[in-house]
């Protein structure tokens, strides 16, 4: 007799798509990371440079799930074209389940989000995230009663330590298994909002990914990207007579009070214990001071005083640069260096390429690290600790509103801080502004008025022994930074941009996160920077034995002299075409030498910043904004510079000030 | 990882994605962020090996 052998038969894989909807700074990537571990790509969505992260991920053997991280968003109705994008995803995607992540000490401020996206009817599993920050603010959440109240699945997790990511695959299988019983909370809306909805919404003759009632709610909102959706059905004008004599945005404020009603009466029952332990303390009342229109000019006052102005100018460039120059390099390596290379080369030309006044190492090596490293090194720690506080994003928010009057948003602060980091690496960075005129106004401005950290490190030890010279440099650089701006806001045509950025919380700086991020920066800097200062000695060297370089100086001693300084100083202003770091460093040379010095060693910094991009961010800006732009800038730069030097001296010496 | 200026969240693949256009590609060790372009240093390999040498390393996710 034989045998038949038993054999089951595999259940297919299904698959489903998942996404993960929730605002930013509340751990959706680590929810996401948790989840898909590294099966990740990232793209942009079609039409648009928003990011979207796609992911895989395998729950059980017959689970395979596409997992989007979409971008963040507070409200089904969008502001930012991240929301945009965010919002296209849920409505045209139709996923099979959303989890909705959120910050778990937050509840109460995102569930109207929850609301709406369970609205429009996909099936919801709240996340609430960061839940060990709750449990230390002495704060709890009844878990079971919540998600009796909401009628969806609710799962705690603290996403960065793997904690309730297991019950959270559980709960994801429970959903597109068709296993949980949704009873999903409805808000309560006033008489006058459902009825105007339900009159709404039986006239929508299209099927959507989502309900009719959401689409009729974000009409009765004037939402025109719904409405323009709408149009193409045919019903429009039936749906414009009954939103006739609507006021829309009352409409929108009663939407959203109810729905933050709903969410306070849900916090009021299912949760316990005293936030009043942060909430207001130091750091939220620091953060408001830092963001008003007023006491934030004093604050950011404060920390260009301590933090720029005594750390890097006085210490970094005064006392750290005097004693590696002088104890050094004075004393030990460029005498041995002239010694050794006398003895190879003699008074070959040889030793002028090493050696002398302009040699590898007694000019481009001395420069960078005699001068530009102490410089940078402190300039460097002193931007990780204000970076790691959480300052610079309020830093934006507080510039937003002057500059608005240059034809820019608080966004971009982005760009422009970067620029005083590398402005090369920043005219890059001005493709995130959202429109060309933004773009076209940062690019300028960052070619003109912004210094790198080194050049304005340097500048800052050059007028660190005297605040005068400093505040008159400050106020002309940022009076022509203003100037330019307001100029070129009314002469490009465009329309303002909105900003918008959520405020990391305050924090105190950790020592490792700044000792990293300083390290790193250094490491950086200096794989960039020594090569091309050598190079640049090369050329310099090559320069001299030609002629080129002398006639160049001679060249450009015409408007040096002209604005105000002494002949001497035309070298700096020809390193400065090819690195403006190491043009200032040549400033600092023949100041220490005192060759330069009062009116004219301010006139020197004000040129120096206002001068032409140097080598590599003018082919930046060629590739950015075209070749017609990067030349007309440079070529209005160069000259505009050397005019505001003029009319300095000519002010100065007006008014008798004598530095 | 979370960017430092307009605080979004974002993992390392689609940061090395929004460096494809700049000239100094690969070169700069760099992390920018997809959105604003903010540079953030990455951490070291030496100073996650101290870190975990003295258990005071950080999952991923975590700035």
């Amino acid at each position: 007799m034989s045998r038949k052998r038993m054999t089951t038969k595999e259940e297919p894989l299904t698959k489903k798509k998942v996404f993960l909807v929730g605002s930013p700074n509340v751990g959706k990537s680590a929810i996401f990371n948790a989840l898909t571990g590294s099966y990740v790509t990232v793209s942009n969505y079609p039409g648009t440079t928003v990011d979207i992260a796609y992911g895989k991920m395998r729950i059980g053997r017959h689970h395979k799930i596409d997992l989007v991280d979409t971008p963040g968003m507070y409200s089904l109705r969008p502001i930012t074209a991240e929301e945009e994008v965010g919002r296209k995803l849920i409505f045209k995607e139709n996923p099979d389940c959303i989890l909705h992540i959120v910050d778990a000490k937050n509840l109460e401020r995102m569930l109207p989000l929850t609301f709406q996206l369970i609205e429009t009817g996909l099936p919801i599993i709240l996340v609430l995230n960061l839940y060990d920050e709750l449990r230390a603010r002495g704060m709890q959440l009844d878990i079971a009663h919540l998600e009796h109240d909401i009628g969806i699945p609710v799962v705690e997790t603290v996403a960065t330590r793997g904690i309730g990511i297991d019950n959270l695959s559980s709960r994801i299988v429970e959903v597109i298994e068709d296993r949980y019983r949704f009873s999903p909370m409805k808000v309560e809306y006033s008489e006058e909002i459902k009825e105007k909805i339900q009159s709404i919404a039986k006239h929508l003759k299209n099927d959507y990914a989502i309900s009719k009632e959401t689409i009729a709610s974000l009409i009765i909102q004037n939402d025109k990207t719904i409405i323009d959706m709408v149009k193409a059905e045919g019903s429009l004008k039936k749906i414009e007579t009954l939103c006739s004599n609507l006021d829309f945005n009352h409409m929108a404020d009663l939407i959203s009070q109810q729905r933050r009603e709903a969410s306070q009466s849900i916090m009021a029952e299912r949760s316990a214990g005293d936030d009043n332990r942060t909430r207001g303390g130091w750091k939220d009342k620091l953060s408001a001071l830092m963001v008003h229109h007023i006491w934030g000019v004093p604050i950011l006052g404060l920390v260009l005083w301590f933090g720029l102005y005594k750390f890097v100018g006085e210490f970094g460039a005064g006392t750290l640069v005097d004693f590696i120059e002088t104890n050094i390099f004075e004393a030990i390596i460029n005498p041995k260096v002239d010694l050794i290379f006398h003895k190879i080369f003699g008074e070959n030309l040889f030793f002028g390429l090493f050696a002398g006044e302009y040699g590898i190492f007694t000019l481009g090596i001395r420069y960078a690290i005699a001068i530009i490293f102490p410089i940078v090194a402190t300039f460097f720690i002193a931007f990780s600790i204000i970076e790691d506080t959480g300052y610079l994003p309020r830093l934006a928010m507080l510039l937003d509103r002057a500059f608005k009057k240059i034809g820019l948003s608080g966004r971009a602060v982005i760009p422009l801080t970067l620029g005083f980091g590398c402005d090369t690496m920043a005219t890059i960075v001005t493709r995130t502004l959202e429109s060309t005129r933004e773009r076209v106004i940062a690019t300028f401005l960052l070619s003109l008025a912004i210094p790198c950290s080194a050049q304005l490190g340097v500048l800052l030890g050059l007028m660190a022994g005297n605040p005068k010279m400093l505040f008159i440099w400050a106020l002309t650089v940022s009076g022509v930074f203003m100037l330019a701006g307001f100029l070129c806001k009314h002469l490009i045509k465009g329309e303002d941009s909105g900003f918008f950025m959520e405020l990391p919380p305050l924090r105190l700086p950790s020592f490792m996160n700044v000792f990293t991020k300083t390290y790193t920066r250094m490491i950086w800097y200096f794989k960039e920077v020594i090569p091309i200062f050598i190079v640049a000695s090369i050329v310099i060297w090559l320069g001299k034995l030609t002629g080129i370089f002398d006639f160049l100086v001679n060249v450009i001693s015409y408007p040096v002299q002209w604005a105000g300084m002494p002949k001497a100083a035309s070298p700096a202003f020809l390193y400065g075409f090819f690195r403006r770091d190491f043009g200032v460093a040549g400033l600092f040379d023949l100041a220490k030498q005192g060759v330069l010095s009062g009116n004219g060693l301010l006139i020197a910094a004000v040129v120096l910043t206002l001068f032409v991009p140097c080598v590599a961010q003018f082919a930046v800006t060629w590739k950015e904004r075209g070749k017609a732009m990067a030349i007309g800038m440079a070529v209005f730069i160069f000259p505009f510079a050397f005019c505001v030097g003029f009319l300095l001296n000519v002010l100065l010496n007006a008014l008798g000030v004598s530095l | 990882m979370r960017c430092a200026l307009c605080s979004h969240e974002f993992n390392e693949d689609s940061a090395k994605r929004s460096c494809s256009a700049c000239f100094k590609i690969g070169k700069c060790e760099m992390i920018k962020c997809p959105k604003c372009g903010y540079e953030i240093p990455p951490e070291p390999e030496w100073i996650k090996k101290v870190k975990r040498l003295f258990h005071r390393g950080r999952r991923d996710g975590d700035l």
